[in-house]
């Protein structure tokens, strides 16, 4: 006991030496987030994919059934034939890639009035999902917004679709609004990568006669394409989980329910917790997989030279 | 030199591990005592007489308004669904009355927009308030989560529908107002399209709309579809209305191997959607039906554009307050008629509940404040509703058809439309909108006949009986 005061001194020093006050340091800053994290994202999430193997209500008591959940999720015609809805928001979704990324090249070259012009296309991103339902339900109403505009161009009312009720059209109508919606978000993410492009390579490709087209493909394309793809991998994920849209505009009915929509009534409504958390478990697999597939096809067409 | 550190640092660890170790125990120990003390208080308060509401409370029916708890200071919280009247101050109206009659209970109030789901979530929290109005969870659940107003029997002299939250013969919920349930119609219209005497069968209907749809501009029957739950009030007709028995909703349906066989006598789960099904076919609804709104509907029918509307009693007020012709508006018996006599039944809306988990003061406060609601507010005749109240005044008036109320499920089978509900997904009276939907979709596209749905919904009751092990009955 007689060197404790040298013991607490040479602990005092090895508290104050660089290296531990720089893990100390690390630490006190990670932990909140880290605990956050954990709380809202990481548990919740383990509680889902324990919730799917029992049969359950909110309140009440739950009963474990093993993997009958996912076996009803396969099985049923409305949990995965719901993911065909999803074929219609990806055909959107390529459209809305290709309407911003055209509109995002000329919008980089000098354009007259173009930051007015990026301004009105982003602005649709920045209303609220649910007011743009509400907007489209008037939008596509009979008689109202759409049909009057089409009457304008020289149709007749007589002629035109029902956007909502006809099933053969209601969900191309739906993947509009969504198209509507983000592909001015998608085009400022583009412009903001053509930017970055060096102007020089312009310069050289113009001495050397490229035109603008040739620009396009062998300059901007090739340096943009780390956000095309993420890009298209954003907008195939969140195809497969669409749910404002059917969610607000048509509540699910009419054969535009898609697999959120699905798996919201059955959560809520039904109340099978436990059959909406397998769902959820497999639409983040197949997400997971999704992604997987368009990272391999992805490095297979641009080479082996990304990260 | 690194040896000892660790050592040093390991000891000074540990030892202060041992003294908040022991600190707790001391405490926890303390808990524990003033638990069990407080247990025991409990048993023989509750042992020495009948089961009471609050635990040496009044029960709804002893507290005399103006009299009990007149010295009690408290805030009680009360959430509920009713954005309309929270934005418009009827309830701030309705506290500050009941404000000059007890000044220290603080009422606040909470409303909530999207009610059904929200409730639910809250509730399983415990710490949401101490009086909202119930939302659909298990009746077995009740004890767990509300307090009782008293027994039935004795709630019977107050108020309609004591029976409504009835778990154990105790009384666990009171509507702020009941419904009966009927045919929402524009007189005017019915009289231009020549419809003289008021349909009582389904084909007497279909005819009296299909005369509307000839003689006037109006739409004879508008589904409200795009608004989901409009859809789903057509359950709200089955048993009283359709089979002219209060036991068949919540005692029979459940048990009955083909709820939805045609009779053919034009009663029954069959004939009920049937004229859904026929009225969609024959285009006697709405041009565009996905694009129907809801609060425009209320102007359409107030100004004679819309025939009638499949809504319960409480939309009377609504619609009557949408334009400027509310003599135009009336409320019929729904055209199912069994062995000679249109029924209608009535109910609650929804009920107050008290918390269970709230502090004796707050229990007693928010009784005297659900009593004060039920009898002296007013808020249910404001509303145009059936009365709850046995004493309070009235004006509703429905003389022409037999006012039944479905009654409960037997004992043992509370919850056994709720599983069955859940089980097979065709949530009769809980939601289930859907399906009523895609009635409406199948006759307008005509890609499924009536008898394929009825066919396939049996399947589904059919499958659920099985999976829960229900005794056919019927």
């Amino acid at each position: 006991m007689g060197n404790s005061v040298s013991d607490s001194a040479g602990f005092k020093a090895w508290f104050g030496s660089r290296k531990v006050q720089r893990i100390i340091v690390m630490v006190t800053f990670m932990i909140i987030p880290l605990i956050l994290l954990f709380l809202f994202t990481y548990l919740p999430f383990g509680e889902m994919i324990s919730f799917s193997f029992y049969k359950m209500k909110y309140i009440g008591k739950k009963t474990f059934v093993g993997l009958k959940n996912y076996a009803s999720v396969f099985k049923r015609e409305d949990c995965f034939g719901a993911l065909k809805l999803s074929l219609y928001y990806m055909l959107g979704s390529l459209v809305q890639l290709t309407i911003a990324l055209y509109l995002a090249t000329i919008l980089s070259f000098k354009v007259k009035g173009g930051n007015i012009f990026k301004g009105f296309m982003f602005f649709p991103f920045l209303i609220n999902g649910i007011a743009v339902g509400f907007i489209f339900k008037f939008f596509y109403t009979r008689g109202y917004v759409f049909d009057t505009v089409l009457q304008w161009c020289g149709f007749n009312l007589e002629n035109l679709p029902y956007w909502l009720k006809d099933q053969a059209i209601n969900n191309y109508s739906l993947v509009g609004t969504s198209v509507w919606r983000y592909f001015g978000q998608n085009m400022v993410l583009f412009i903001g990568a053509i930017m970055s492009v060096d102007s020089s390579l312009y310069e050289a490709a113009m001495i050397d006669g490229a035109n603008k087209f040739q620009q396009f493909i062998y300059i901007i394309v090739p340096n943009i394409k780390k956000i095309i793809l993420l890009n298209v991998i954003l907008s195939i994920t969140g195809s497969l989980s669409a749910f404002e849209p059917p969610y607000v505009i048509t509540s699910g009915a009419n054969g535009t329910g898609t697999y959120f929509v699905i798996m919201h009534e059955i959560a809520h409504t039904q109340q099978k917790v436990g059959l909406a958390s397998a769902m959820a478990v497999v639409l983040l697999a197949i997400i997971l997989f999704a992604t997987l597939v368009q990272k391999i096809v992805f490095r297979g067409i641009y080479g082996q030279e990304e990260d | 030199m690194k040896l000892k550190r660790a050592v040093a640092l390991l000891m000074t660890a540990a030892i202060s591990v041992t003294t908040v170790g022991c600190a707790s125990d001391k405490k926890d120990a303390d808990k524990t005592t003033t638990a069990k003390q407080q247990s025991t208080d409990a048993t023989t308060g509750g042992s020495e007489g009948e089961p009471v509401a609050t635990s040496g409370g009044e029960t709804y029916g002893e507290i005399k308004l103006g009299e009990s708890y007149k010295d009690l200071t408290t805030t009680i919280k009360f959430i509920h669904h009713k954005t309309d009247r929270d934005a418009d101050g009827t309830i701030a109206g309705y506290i500050a009355k009941f404000n000059e009659l007890y000044p220290n209970i603080t009422v606040e109030t909470e409303a909530i927009t999207d009610y059904a789901e929200d409730a639910l979530l809250r509730l399983s929290t415990g710490d949401w308030g101490d009086i909202m109005f119930i939302p659909a969870i298990d009746k077995s659940e009740l004890s767990t989560y509300f307090t009782p107003f008293g027994t039935v029997e004795e709630m019977d002299q107050y108020i309609n529908f004591p029976k409504n939250w009835e778990l154990d013969g105790m009384c666990y919920g009171i509507g702020y107002m009941g419904n009966a349930q009927g045919l929402l119609y524009n007189i005017r219209v019915f009289n231009e399209a020549g419809v003289t005497t008021l349909p009582k069968t389904p084909d007497e209907f279909i005819d009296a709309l299909k005369k509307i749809k000839e003689n006037t501009d109006a739409i004879p029957l508008y589904t409200n579809y795009a608004d989901g739950w409009t859809m789903g009030a057509w359950d709200s007709y089955l048993g009283g209305i359709t089979e002219g028995d209060s036991t068949w909703l919540n005692q029979k349906f459940a048990h009955t191997a083909h709820p939805f066989a045609d009779k053919g006598n034009g009663t029954g789960a069959y004939s009920l959607y049937k004229i859904l099904y026929d009225a969609v076919a024959e285009g006697l609804i709405e041009d565009d039906y996905t694009t129907t709104d809801w609060e425009g509907c209320k102007g359409m029918i107030n100004r004679g554009e819309i025939g009638c509307m499949v809504l319960g009693s409480w939309a009377v007020a609504q619609m009557k307050a949408a334009g400027d012709k509310p003599q135009d508006i009336g409320y019929m018996p729904f055209p199912i008629t069994v062995n000679g006599t249109q029924y209608a039944t009535a109910g609650p809306d929804y009920c107050y509940g008290i918390n269970a988990n709230s502090s004796e003061d707050n229990k007693h406060a928010a009784m005297v404040f659900v009593k004060w609601m039920v009898e002296e507010s007013g808020w249910c005749e404001f509303e145009g509703g059936y009365p709850i109240s046995k004493t309070a005044p009235t004006t509703f008036d429905f003389s022409a058809a037999t006012i039944i109320e479905d009654e409960p499920a037997l004992p043992g089978d509370e919850d056994l439309m709720n599983e069955m509900n859940s089980e097979s997904e065709l949530s009769f009276n809980a939601g289930g909108n859907s399906k009523v939907q895609a009635i409406v979709e199948a006759a307008a596209t005509g890609s499924k006949s009536f008898d394929d749905i009825m066919a396939e919904w049996t399947q589904k009751w059919n499958d659920a009986q099985s999976s829960l092990g229900v005794e056919i009955k019927y």
